[in-house]
């Protein structure tokens, strides 16, 4: 049956859950199919240069319309002058090309492309004699790379990595910084023009330009374009480039600037979300105090993926999830749980999920923290998508936590919390809950105080709840709600072995079997 | 089978025949179309004669028997042949959406069933333009053809409410969404535009309201799961429309019929689910609308009137509300006090009001009422509804609230004060209001286990129950009698016992109420009241406090039964259960007259035994009446017996399933109960009892089990000289038993019964066997529970045959037996055994093994002696398992187990625990030092040599403690 197929692979997630050491973890759910839109707080894949200089003149009128045959008349023109041997008339011509491609709306991408332009711009980039052409052209390719993949594909097939790489090293600080733009544009597109960039050296010739003189606009672009060579999975970079990049996005994880901090932190966070030896590569840069040092920053675009860095961390073999803990997570997460931001919070209630997928001793480290009373919270208070979190992070705790743990859970109130959501709406959830029910009265029983949690359960209003589940439309959730209720809100039946000869009016008496030898 | 007219003309009167009132003209029919279902072409004759039949039955029966062929066997099971030709397959999938579509709605019906089946199987894979012929029909501009659409996609998609996320279904979902939601944007704007356009039209408004209903629920299917990127994007236009429709209303949708919900609120209805749906999973995305809602369903609520045909959509909106109310950053919406108080007057109040449905249901459907009122089963009611709301708006603002409920409550009160008889509804909604306003926990054992601190609950018992309690006309008024009642039953833990003994004699003479629910609640309450515990563990209400009202209490409840309608009512069965617990001795006086009044019931409810809560009260009511009487004169229990055997036996020769089990139990209580032997009456039901045929009935084993052991008890003697022959019988139940892993603790029970009871010359014969028996047990399926009974048994053993005995009779059956038995099992297992008298036998038995058998000091067992005797050191000094205190009175009956199993184990009757050592051994450890004692002076040195060189120091240290205790020295 699909659906507890899906419960499995949930499991497996979490570490030492029912799965094969072997098997390799797909950790985060965005490699499923999506119904939503995609994720506002991800860092973006492709940017567009927008920003106009200082010394723009002002736009003609007709530059601001939309009018198609105003930009085809345009572009007519950019044709012949880029075209034309003149190089007054092919900087002007680049320029109105940049500046059509700069528009906030609607840029005309596509027919730039169509226009046959893009040889020119790339031949143009190197034109070390003309820096302004170059700077024009290299800005026109960026944005038409800022596009959708189709546009990045016209822009890497006409050649322009290479030319790209090796305009990195002019000593024009605009050029060099607009290749690095361009350059983040092609890696961002996936992995497959991450790793030819990678093959063409690109990483070295990044670095290069990694100094402390750099201006702050510089590295931001720089480490930008770093994180995305960083990202993308199946497959992901190969380690040597990893080994070469996580030196440098390490120094700039101390930088002052907080778009800096945020991409270098996207960058880690992309690192770490993959198989255990993919993580060790990041903890063994002792990196993990800094980590949890940025998650006490305000900034959301800092803490968010400082959390996603922690999260996937957590997600690993119980010692990488202690050296999280040892680096001080438990005491940073708290406020992370109690932040305004609902996706904050929930990102924080998914690596409290993980940790508690753990051995007692860290489940016994969550309490000590304090983790549970911001967890019962989020379960009261949260949204869904935090809620649902936090159920797991409980079913987790109960299927690991000694008897005690258990106990000392549910006097924080959440077995009530967890009882209260067995009406949401959403299938999986209902039957994660019931899972952790059933774990709470398996403790019980070893206390031999079922009889005390039936109370309990009855009197928040659980037990009603759980019968109601008895008429859910899903067969397995039906089945569970059920199974619980003649477990342990009724009674169970009984099963034989050997059998005895009757008569009318007897059992016959006797053993009937040859002799075996007893051996106990 | 060619598709011609012969073969048209052939399946047309087997169909007609189908109808046949006349089942020989009807079977052969059915079983000669299934005979043929599997031959090509068959579906599409079918679907022939729908299409082409000028017979609407025809056409009908012909719909009904595809829709019936397809959901047998369209699905292709692995590993079973395809029951359906892929050429019938292709061309049923491409007629089938066009037939539904132009047929009358009857016929549609089944096909769009037919449809959903198969689409479930096939869509969307191998149906890929299913879909797209769907949405192309939206253009058609014929509703009746759209809401055959919408009505099919509705039960495609509905199953995207309640599955797993799993790649597979959201990737069907994202197909649907692809093409699905844009023309369903579309023509819900299109729909309600139409509403504009024939605003005056009742005809063309029901088929629009009917498709904007389906539009909705197919809203809510695509939405379920997560929310999809075009809905967020197109959010404005379906919220918008929601909300106008919410606040919509038309005059001519409204219907006359109270009771059947219309299309305006079935339209609504599903909107408050679709608002509920967005609030609950994408708040972040739904935010901005939320407060119109919130507005818009309130007022919705205020305007919506009391018949029952609106409770689905009071109770949705209600539910929308009080979840919307306990969310944090919601909270600004409710808090204004103004806002507070209209809610609280304008839709909480009146929907707690009691209404004529309930007092229909009060009146003539009391059993129902009880069940619902009593036992919660009022999920979906308005008052249930209104309830939740109350405890999701005290969350946050419980003070604000009580403050203005108070208000209310005051003023319905005043109201019915000014004209009882016309106003005592008000006071009802006033005692309704208090009791959900104050409660905040609670369960069927206890009642209100926490209140809210605001409400004086002492005070309004004082104020406004306690009048209605003692109103000298019991029959006035039976709502509120019946609310004071259940006031004083529902916030018994939180009243001081000075008001529950005020209340006490008022509800028995309650108990007199013509009214069913009156003094079914007066019973109910009386035995809630009867097992509340008061200090030392005791009832609160003592017997003697009991006293001036006993004989009222006694007579009122039999009387209580011959009112019509109540003559099987368990609540008051259980009640006189209860009572007899309760009073003890003092019912003793009644019990001769009572007694008659019980068997007669008995004997009434046996011919078709259908209460089985009232049935089983019956019988605990009886257990009590031997006990209570024979506990002051055991003489009289043949008087019981002359009552009952009668009827005992018609029960048993009728094989009044049910019953047999509980009068297996009453006649052990009743045989235990004999001093010295056993009459003669049971010696003749001997043989009976030891046919296969009752064994075979789980529910009849422990109490048989139990039986036996009486007879083992007190007749054993007799058994061995007047039924040696039926020895074997009784050995073959004990074989029976232990070959079950559920019940070999039963036969561990008659086993040992018989090795304690049973002359031993008379079981010789059969003992090696019964050890052959238990060996194979232990070797094929070991469980904990079978070990511990086994090492019970054979310490049992020891003690009545002596050491050497056991010895003897292991190694006689295997060289070596003994010592692997005591090695492997006694050694290890021995502290699991739980129970003080089980861990005593297992004590003395193994002290016996110690000291009293040779082979342990001179063969090779010699090496287990210390070890075993360590480990009856440690099932010494194991902390001790908590015995259950002997208070069952408190017993509720849900709770015993075996309690509904075909095993009804009656409380009452209860056995007394049972120890074969008795007072020969008080102290074990003293036997222990004492046998050792004797041990070493009949072999001096060894034992303390033994005891030096293989003993713990820990333990030797606890030993010295024995010793000493018994002023014993080893020598």
């Amino acid at each position: 049956m699909p659906a507890e197929n899906m419960s499995d692979k949930r499991m497996s997630k979490f570490k030492n859950k029912g799965k094969e050491p072997t098997k390799m973890r797909d950790r985060r759910i965005a490699e499923c199919v999506e119904l939503r839109k995609a994720q506002r707080v991800e860092s973006i894949l492709k940017r567009r240069n927008i920003s106009s200089l200082g010394d723009e003149e002002p736009l003609s009128p007709e530059f601001n319309t939309d009018n198609e045959q105003v930009i085809s008349a345009t572009i007519q023109e950019i044709v012949a002058s880029v075209n034309g041997d003149c190089p007054e008339m092919q900087r002007q011509g680049c320029q109105a090309a940049r500046k059509l491609l700069s528009r906030e709306r609607n840029p005309p991408l596509k027919e730039i492309v169509e226009a046959g332009l893009l040889t020119r711009f790339v031949e143009f980039l190197g034109r070390n004699d003309d820096p302004t052409l170059q700077f024009e052209a290299a800005w026109s390719l960026t944005n038409v790379a800022s596009g959708t993949s189709w546009h990045t594909q016209q822009v890497v097939e006409h050649g322009a990595v290479p030319a790209f790489i090796a305009l990195l090293a002019s000593p024009m600080l605009n050029i060099s910084e607009q290749a690095v733009w361009a350059l983040g544009n092609i890696a961002g597109d996936g992995p497959s023009y991450r790793d030819a960039l990678i093959e063409c050296g690109v990483i070295p010739a990044l670095l290069a330009r990694l100094t402390p003189d750099a201006p702050v606009g510089y590295l931001r672009n720089l480490t930008w374009t770093l994180s995305n060579l960083c990202r993308n999975k199946n497959p992901f970079p190969r380690f040597s480039a990893v080994q070469q990049m996580l030196p440098s996005i390490i120094q700039l994880l101390h930088h002052s600037d907080k778009s800096v901090l945020s991409d270098a932190c996207w960058a880690v966070s992309y690192l770490t979300d993959g198989p255990n030896e993919r993580i060790d590569v990041v903890i063994k840069t002792g990196i993990l105090p800094r980590l949890v040092e940025l998650l006490g920053f305000e900034e959301l675009s800092v803490v968010t993926p400082a959390l996603r860095s922690i999260g996937n961390i957590v997600s690993g073999s119980d010692l990488q999830t202690q050296a999280a803990i040892d680096a001080g997570v438990l005491s940073a997460l708290p406020q992370l749980m109690r932040h305004p931001k609902s996706s904050v919070q929930k990102e924080a209630a998914w690596a409290v999920s993980n940790i508690a997928a753990g051995p007692c001793q860290q489940i016994q480290q969550l309490i000590t923290c304090g983790l549970l009373a911001p967890l019962v919270d989020l379960l009261r208070n949260g949204d869904f998508k935090t809620q649902r979190e936090a159920v797991w992070a409980v079913t987790n705790y109960t299927s690991g936590g000694t008897v005690d743990q258990v106990v000392h859970l549910v006097k924080c109130g959440a077995l009530e919390a967890i009882l209260n959501l067995l009406q949401v709406k959403d299938t999986k959830t209902v039957l994660v809950i019931l899972d952790a029910i059933n774990n709470i009265f398996l403790a019980a029983e070893k206390l031999g105080e079922v009889d005390k949690l039936c109370l309990l359960v009855e009197e928040v209003g659980g037990l009603d709840r759980i019968e109601f589940l008895q008429n859910h439309e899903n067969n397995t959730v039906y089945r569970a709600a059920q199974a619980l209720i003649e477990k342990y809100f009724s009674e169970d039946g009984e099963d034989q072995c050997l059998t005895t000869e009757a008569t009318d009016t007897n059992f016959v008496f006797g053993a009937s079997e040859v002799q075996k030898r007893f051996d106990f | 089978m060619e598709l011609n007219d012969a073969n048209l003309q052939t399946l047309t009167e087997y169909l007609r025949k189908t109808l046949s009132p006349d089942p020989a003209v009807r079977r052969p029919a059915e079983k000669f179309l299934e005979s043929v279902e599997g031959t090509q072409n068959y579906p599409i004759l079918l679907l022939t004669v729908l299409e082409k039949s000028q017979e609407d039955v025809i056409r009908v029966c012909s719909a009904v028997t595809f829709k019936n062929y397809i959901k047998r066997n369209w699905r292709i099971v692995e590993d079973e042949p395809n029951k359906i030709s892929d050429p019938d397959r292709t061309a049923i999938k491409a007629n089938i959406v066009n037939l539904m579509l132009t047929s009358p709605e009857q016929i549609q019906k089944q096909l769009s069933d037919a449809i959903s089946i198969i689409g479930r199987e096939d869509f969307p894979q191998k149906w890929p333009d299913l879909l797209t012929e769907m949405v192309n029909r939206f253009q058609s501009g014929d509703f009746h053809i759209i809401n055959g659409i919408l009505r099919t996609a509705h039960s495609l998609f509905k199953r995207y409410r309640h599955e797993f996320k799993s790649n597979e279904l959201w990737s069907e979902i994202k197909l649907v969404l692809d093409t699905f939601a844009q023309p369903l944007t579309e023509l819900f704007k299109a729909t309600i535009d139409l509403c504009q356009t024939h605003a005056t039209d009742i005809n063309a408004l029901k088929v629009l309201f009917s498709s904007l209903t389906l539009i909705s629920k197919l809203f809510y299917s695509l939405n379920f799961q997560d929310l999809p990127e075009f809905f967020e994007d197109n959010m404005e236009t379906w919220m918008t429309n929601f909300h106008n429709l919410l606040t919509l209303d038309n005059k001519l949708l409204q219907t006359d019929d109270e009771e059947e919900a219309g299309l305006l609120e079935l339209l609504k209805s599903q909107i408050c689910d679709n608002a509920a749906l967005y609030a609950q999973k994408y708040d972040e995305e739904f935010q901005p609308y939320l407060p119109r809602f919130v507005t818009a369903i309130w007022n919705l609520l205020v305007t919506t009137g009391q018949e029952v045909k609106y409770d689905l959509l009071v109770s949705n909106a209600i539910q929308f509300l009080a979840s919307v109310c306990e969310r944090p950053h919601y909270k600004h919406l409710f808090e204004d006090q103004n806002v507070l108080t209209s809610i609280c007057e304008k839709v909480i109040v009146p929907n707690m009001e009691f209404r004529s449905a309930d007092e229909e249901a009060f009146e003539d459907n009391s059993e129902e009422y009880i069940i619902r009122d009593l036992e919660g089963s009022d999920i979906d009611t308005r008052r249930r509804a209104a309830c939740d709301l109350v405890r999701g708006l005290c969350k946050f603002f419980e003070g604000p609230v009580t403050g203005i409920f108070s208000g209310y409550v005051n003023s319905m009160l005043a109201e019915y004060a000014k004209n009882p008889g016309v106003n005592w509804k008000h006071k009802d909604a006033a005692i309704y209001l208090v009791t959900s306003l104050a409660s905040k926990a609670q369960t069927q054992k206890h009642g209100i286990t926490q209140a809210n601190e605001l409400v004086n609950l002492s005070e309004f018992f004082v104020n406004h129950i306690l009048i209605d309690l003692k109103s000298p006309n019991v029959n006035e008024f039976p709502v509120l009698k019946a609310d004071a009642i259940k006031y004083v039953m529902t916030f018994r833990s939180q009243l001081p016992k000075e008001q529950l003994l005020e209340a006490v004699p008022l509800l028995v003479s309650h108990l007199q109420a013509e009214s069913i629910v009156q003094h079914t609640y007066a019973a109910h309450a009386l035995e809630r009241l009867f097992t509340m515990r008061g200090a030392n563990n005791s009832t609160l209400i003592t017997p003697t406090e009991m006293a001036p009202f006993t004989e009222q209490l006694l007579n009122h409840l039999f009387k209580a039964l011959a009112i019509p309608g109540s003559s099987e009512n368990e609540y008051i069965m259980k009640a006189i259960m209860r009572s007899f617990s309760l009073l003890q001795d003092a019912i003793v006086p009644y019990i001769p007259t009572l007694i008659g009044q019980l068997t007669h019931k008995l004997l009434l409810v046996s011919k078709n035994p259908s209460k089985p809560h009232f049935n089983h009260y019956l019988f605990e009511s009886l257990c009590l009446s031997i006990r209570v009487t024979c506990k002051a004169n055991p003489d009289t229990v043949s008087s019981f017996e002359e009552a009952l055997f009668p009827v005992f036996t018609e029960i048993l020769q009728n094989d009044v399933q049910e019953f047999v089990p509980y009068v297996f139990q009453v006649m052990s209580l009743l045989l235990e109960i004999h001093s010295n032997s056993i009459p003669s009456s049971y010696m003749a039901l001997f043989p009976y009892l030891l046919q296969p045929i009752l064994w075979e009935r789980t529910g009849n084993i422990p109490p048989l089990v139990r039986l036996l052991q009486a007879y083992l008890e007190k007749g054993a003697a007799t058994i061995a000289s007047t039924a040696a022959d039926k020895i074997p019988g009784l050995l073959g139940v004990f074989q029976k038993l232990i070959a079950s892993k559920a019940n070999d603790h039963q036969g561990f029970y008659l086993l040992n019964s018989i090795v304690e009871h049973m002359p031993p010359d008379s079981i010789t014969q059969y003992r090696k066997q019964i050890f052959i028996l238990l060996f194979q047990r232990l070797q094929s399926s070991k469980t904990t529970k079978y070990v511990k009974s086994f090492l019970v048994f054979i310490n049992l053993y020891s003690v009545k045959y002596g050491a050497i005995a056991l010895q003897e009779i292991f190694d006689s059956i295997q060289p070596k037996m003994f010592g692997m038995v005591v090695e492997k099992i006694v050694i290890p297992e021995v502290q699991k055994v739980s129970g003080q008298v089980e861990k005593k036998i297992c004590a003395v038995g193994i002290t016996k093994i110690l000291t009293e058998c040779p082979a342990m000091m001179d063969t090779e067992y010699t090496k287990l002696w210390a070890p075993l005797l360590q480990a009856l050191i440690g099932l010494f000094e194991l902390p001790e398992d908590d015995s259950i205190p002997d208070d069952e009175h408190f017993i509720d009956i849900e709770d015993t187990p075996g309690y509904q199993t075909a095993f009804s184990q009656l409380a009452f009757a209860g056995k007394k625990e049972h120890d074969p050592i008795g007072d020969a051994v008080n102290n074990p450890k003293i036997l222990l030092a004492q046998s050792l004692h004797k041990l070493s002076t009949a072999c001096p040195g060894r034992v303390p040599s033994m005891l030096s060189t293989s003993l713990p120091a820990e333990a030797l240290q606890y030993l010295q403690g024995y010793l000493q205790a018994a002023t014993v020295q080893l020598v």
